[in-house]
């Protein structure tokens, strides 16, 4: 027998019911959510089969509901910035002459868009939530790097904010770690930011990160504490409810999705981790995020360094701290200055006294005295070439890559390191793996250079340089030469040209444009550096409308040449 | 010296002595001019044949510097050495560019005592050239000075090794290198604590038994004048005890002595009352009325050091005390003072006989331009600088000149075809009436192009520029003539307009090029007119280099340089006819505006 219902309104009256519908033989009732109640007659499997029923239509019916609100809230969330960069690009066209307004105009458009960008990213991350597309990546990544990462991602809100900040990572045995790294990025920089926004100018946030070792599992301990607005225990019942944003005077409605929260909970609940907020309105917020990982146990070669000297100059105490404490573990000889001169000392002593020389120097996070770290090492590596300078920052490298590069620094280390990955780095500048690793020049192995220089003891001494950076030499002993060279090469073999200017038969100025104008392949891309001792601000221009690329002074500025150089390596 | 260095260094010789020359008094304009165009022209020959002798023979010699001999070494170093002493720089530039190749020699030879006296010498090159830089407060000086420092602190710290270096010279020059590590640092404490380690050093007993042959007492006195320098610091309130006590005795050493003398020099009087103020022995009042005795009992035409010091100098710091104290700008005795300090000033500056210019001469005119203080009703800093610039940098003014007349053009194009293209400009925008804003307009032309190239007045590259090309070190450095500038100018009400164009008359339109990165166009209310300045004086950069025919041949084939809308009028037939014409006329009226202005204030 097949199952049979009906609906009964409140008050009695049946509203619907199937055609073999018997009021005498219900066998179960269920109360809908619109108050009506469901009747249901027939078998018990059939009241089974019914109850299912009624459980689909419910859950049918909230999802439905949760529709509603999602396309309530975005359409709220989408129209308000849609309609700034509408009105800003309509009051733009009105005062298209008035620079200042339109200026003013397209900075807000700016930010609405910036804003509108991150509700769709929310919206779709949420959509592969709850879709299960979402998927948990198991790849080895260095925890320094994804500390150092999210705060160079947060250090620019932060500062705009005054906030002052401070990470600290307590004693971390596990460094190269397995999980998801971009989603652990992502989570912590959604709370790390939440603190900067809802915390007044001036606040402080602490960053505490830990770990505990459970098995073959690292626990890793995310704690992120703000004197911020906090938050009442009516909206901490609701914190990961999408949509869900602290209402405050003081802190702007645009600011955020309201989407940040739910999603950081979902993927933390993906990773099989737990998060917890503590807070009190008007006084902090902590939250606490603890995700298991799997890691990977780095060898650290502890003896490699033994001996060696380092030089670092360095005055954050806690920086110090720890260059001794990891350094000296590993046996390394270590010598902390507090500023550029010091550092000049030292190394002149080390170098009258017929001392072992230092193996590296290290610009830490902060100095006395004067002048970037920039440049300071543009002088030690012009007046020490041999010396492998590396930088422990916090900075975004990608930032200072280009800069960093033409100071000669060689190597650098990410803040905040762990004793592994300092250890590493440094055994990686000093040693390596091979001599291409330790050589603080740029490496070349594969690459040829043509050098043009009519006078043999430069010839030799050029070559004698290059040679550290295991480039091919070819040479040239005049312009007519090089080009002849030139054209004699292989198109695109050539990695870069030096090009002498006063030499006889032709000069450089002219060699280089008739390479410019050769017509192969490589002619306009191929780097020219003029080597001269003219540096007449005409005669360099003159070399750079001649299609040169620029110059490096004589007699060899081995600093300028290994910058050059470096150009080519990447 | 080789030939080719006896020669160069007579044509430096020569062209200092022209350019006196083409300064002096001569009542009968005509004569006056065509001595002047004589002399630029003499100078014209003479540095082209020092850009050949350069060329011809030390570049080469630079370029061959691993293989040369000792002997061509020692000339080269005699040369450098004739290039460079305290009172006339002849060429600074040249002097760095033989010891950088030098100490990149010595290092290569792992040179030990070379190495150290070329870090001095190269740090001495630098630090004079920095004097280009006087008062320009930029990250490049900045990068300058650290890399200056760093040289003389690589020479000083072979000091623990004084007594294993077996060369009485090389000691010396550790021990001087030690004592100009101050010369390299900015602020005050730094600099105390610098000179104080360098007098412990020169009163050990044990350093001068081991080089008994040095000097000690002048390292000593110059060590004392370094250290008073920092006399200003004294009031600050951030120095120790000890620091206190470091300058204080410092200053009783230097100007003690002076001020006990019959007929003491105001160069060490002044700045013993200065320290006694600033350590509050006496109060303002006081410091004031003595410094108003010290400049009236100076005369006008005395024009030596003591004479500058007493007649520019102490004018500068009475201003800066009327700038720092408000409550002395209501006293009129000290107004009346001021205005009469300034006056007296602007005469001994304009009259100074052109044989006594100098570096002295060259660092006091920075520092009027730096220091001076332009108050309500007085003394406009236009009006001064203005002249500062016919007297000394007439090349300079004549550019500047035929740079605003151009603009002017241009201006009034674009004016007529937009009455309100140029709005935005505050003093212009606000102005109803059409013809008294095309006339304020143009006006304004004439004056953003007379200050845009301001910066290179203080900066003092006109003799480097009229010697020989600038190297590519000195042209990065003189660059900076658009922070310099706008600096200065920015500060004076009188000039507050110009700053911008004289800070963004290098950028390109497009952001993407020129210099100072400190120009952000958009957000400046003068763009317009800084872009019509970018564009005039690219134009007269290359007609100096090579005059054509046209003006658009002249201009620059890249897009993005120069705003569109300036360009387009610029092509317009009847503009570049009339840009043609100011470039290519009679500089008669300009000279004459100069040499007018050089007799009415006596200079016959």
């Amino acid at each position: 027998m097949g199952k049979e219902y009906a609906v009964r309104r409140p008050d009695g009256a049946i509203l619907y019911s199937s055609a073999g519908f018997d009021v005498s033989a219900v066998t179960d009732t269920a109360l809908l959510s619109d108050g009506n109640e469901l009747l249901i007659c027939g078998t018990d499997s059939l009241a089974e089969e019914n109850r299912d029923l009624l459980a689909q239509l419910e859950e049918a019916k909230a999802a439905n509901i949760a529709k509603e609100t999602f396309l309530s809230n975005m359409s709220h969330d989408i129209r308000t910035p849609m309609n700034a960069i509408i009105g800003m690009a309509a009051l733009a066209k009105n005062h298209i002459d008035e620079k200042n307004r339109v200026i003013d105009a397209l900075g807000k458009i700016e930010t609405a868009s910036g804003h509108l960008l991150s509700l769709i990213n929310d919206v779709l991350d949420m959509s592969r939530i709850n879709s299960g597309r979402m998927q948990i990546a198991n790849e080895s990544f260095l925890l320094s790097d994804l500390l150092h990462d999210t705060m160079t991602i947060l250090r620019p809100q932060i500062a705009a904010k005054h906030h002052s900040y401070q990470l600290i990572t307590q004693e971390i045995t596990r460094e190269r770690l397995i999980g998801d790294v971009l989603k652990l990025r992502q989570i912590y920089v959604n709370i790390i930011n939440n603190s900067v926004k809802y915390t007044n100018d001036g606040g402080n946030i602490t960053i505490t990160v830990s770990e505990e070792i459970r098995g073959d599992r690292c626990l890793l301990i995310f704690v992120c504490e703000d004197n911020g607005i906090g938050m009442s225990r009516e909206f901490l019942e609701r914190i990961f409810d999408p949509f869900e944003r602290v209402n405050s005077s003081t802190i702007s409605k645009i600011e955020g999705t309201g989407l940040g929260m739910s999603i950081v909970k979902k993927m933390v609940d993906a990773m099989s981790g737990t998060i917890d907020v503590e807070s009190e309105l008007g006084e902090f917020t902590r939250i606490r995020i603890a995700i298991p990982l799997r890691y990977e146990t780095e060898p650290l070669v502890i003896d490699a360094l033994r001996d060696h000297r380092l030089l670092i100059i360095e005055t954050d105490e806690k920086q110090k701290a720890l260059f001794e404490e990891y350094l000296r573990e590993a046996l390394v000889s270590v010598t902390i200055v507090p500023d550029a001169p010091k550092a000049i000392d030292a190394i002149t002593e080390a170098s009258f006294r017929g001392e072992e020389k230092f193996r590296a120097l290290i610009l830490g996070k902060s100095h006395d005295g004067e002048g970037s770290v920039f440049q300071i090492a543009s002088y030690f590596h012009s007046a020490n070439p041999e010396l492998p300078i590396i930088l422990a920052s916090d900075d975004n490298w990608e930032e200072i890559e280009y800069q960093a590069n033409r100071s000669g620094i060689h190597t650098f280390i990410p803040l905040p390191f762990f004793r592994k990955s300092l250890l590493n780095s440094i055994n990686h500048a000093v040693l390596g793996e091979s001599d291409e690793d330790r050589s603080p020049y740029p490496q070349l192995a594969g690459k040829k250079i043509l050098l043009v220089e009519d006078n043999m003891i430069n010839r030799e001494i050029a070559g004698e340089l290059l040679s550290v950076t295991n480039a091919q030499v070819i040479t040239a002993e005049n312009g007519q030469e090089a080009v002849e060279r030139y054209l004699s090469e292989e198109e695109g073999s050539l990695s870069l040209i030096l090009m002498d200017i006063q030499m006889p038969v032709m000069d450089g100025y002219e060699a280089a444009s008739k390479i410019r104008g050769s017509g192969r392949s490589d002619a306009g891309t191929i780097p020219i550096f003029a080597m001269t001792a003219n540096t007449f601000a005409e005669d360099i221009a003159k070399a750079k409308a001649a299609g040169m690329n620029g110059h490096i002074g004589k007699p060899i500025d081995m600093n300028l040449l290994m910058q050059t150089l470096r150009l080519i390596e990447t | 010296m080789q030939p080719y260095q006896e020669e160069y260094v007579r044509n430096l010789k020569e062209i200092a002595d022209l350019r006196r020359f083409y300064r002096d008094g001569e009542p009968d304009f005509e004569r006056w001019y065509q001595n002047r165009r004589e002399c630029a022209a003499r100078i014209r020959t003479l540095s082209r044949e020092n850009n050949e002798l350069l060329g011809r023979e030390l570049f080469p010699a630079l370029d061959g510097l691993f293989g040369a001999d000792s002997a061509l070494i020692a000339d080269l170093e005699e040369f450098s050495d004739a290039l460079m002493d305290w009172k006339t720089n002849l060429d600074i530039g040249v002097y760095v560019a033989i010891h950088d190749a030098l100490l990149s020699l010595y290092r290569i030879r792992k040179s030990r005592n070379d190495i150290i006296r070329e870090l001095y010498k190269l740090g001495m090159g630098l630090y004079y050239l920095r004097t280009f830089l006087t008062g320009v407060d930029d990250e490049e000086s900045d990068a300058l000075r650290i890399r200056n420092g760093m040289f003389f602190t690589e020479a000083a710290s072979y000091l623990r090794y004084f007594e294993e270096i077996d060369d009485e010279a090389t000691r010396g020059y550790i021990i001087r290198a030690f004592a100009n590590i101050a010369l390299c640092l900015k602020d005050y404490k730094s600099r105390i604590n610098a000179s104080s380690r360098t007098l412990r050093i020169l009163r050990d007993e044990h350093y001068r038994e081991l080089a008994p042959g040095l000097p000690w007492q002048a390292f000593l006195r110059a060590t004392h004048q370094q250290m008073s320098t920092n006399r200003a610091g004294l009031s600050r309130g951030n120095l120790t005890t000890a620091e206190l006590s470091e300058v204080l005795d410092s200053c009783h050493e230097v100007f003690k002595p002076e001020e006990q003398a019959d007929n003491p020099s105001i160069r060490w009087l002044w700045p013993y009352y200065e320290m006694e103020y600033n350590c509050g022995y006496v109060n303002l009042k006081t410091t004031l009325d003595r410094m108003e005795e010290l400049i009236a009992a100076t005369k006008y035409d005395q024009y030596d050091m003591s004479g500058l010091y007493g007649n520019v100098q102490l004018a500068i710091y009475y201003g800066r005390f009327m700038r720092d104290n408000p409550s002395l700008r209501e006293e009129e005795k000290r107004v009346r003072f001021l205005e009469f300090s300034y006056r007296k000033m602007l005469e001994t500056m304009m009259t100074c006989p052109p044989e006594l210019f100098n570096n002295y001469f060259v660092y006091t005119i920075a520092s009027l331009i730096s220091g001076f203080y332009e108050m309500e009703g007085g003394l406009s800093y236009r009006e001064v600088m203005e002249l500062l610039m016919q007297r000394y940098a007439g090349e300079l003014y004549i550019r500047s000149r035929r740079t605003g007349e151009m603009m002017r053009v241009i201006s009034a194009a674009v004016f007529d075809a937009n009455p309100r293209f140029f709005d935005e400009i505050p003093q212009i925008g606000e102005i109803s009436n059409p013809e008294i804003k095309r006339e304020a307009l143009l006006a304004y032309a004439c004056d953003c192009g007379l200050f845009c190239d301001f910066g290179l007045l203080k900066m003092n590259f006109e003799r480097t520029m009229q010697s020989r090309s600038l190297f590519e070190n000195e042209y990065q450095m003189s660059c900076l003539h658009t922070v310099s500038g706008y600096d200065d100018l920015s500060r004076r009400a009188s000039t507050a307009t110009f700053a911008d164009i004289a800070l963004g008359h290098h950028a390109y339109y497009s952001g993407a090029g020129g210099y100072p990165k400190k120009y952000v166009r958009n957000t400046s209310p003068y763009r317009q007119m800084t872009d019509i300045a970018a564009v005039v004086s690219f134009l007269c950069d290359e007609w100096e280099k090579s005059p054509a025919r046209d003006v658009s041949a002249m201009l620059p084939k890249e897009t993005g340089r120069f705003s569109p809308v300036i360009l387009s009028f610029v092509q317009d037939a009847g503009v570049s006819g009339q840009l043609l014409n100011i470039l290519s006329g009679d500089d008669r009226p300009y000279y004459r505006t100069i040499h007018q202005k050089l007799f009415s204030l006596g200079n016959a």
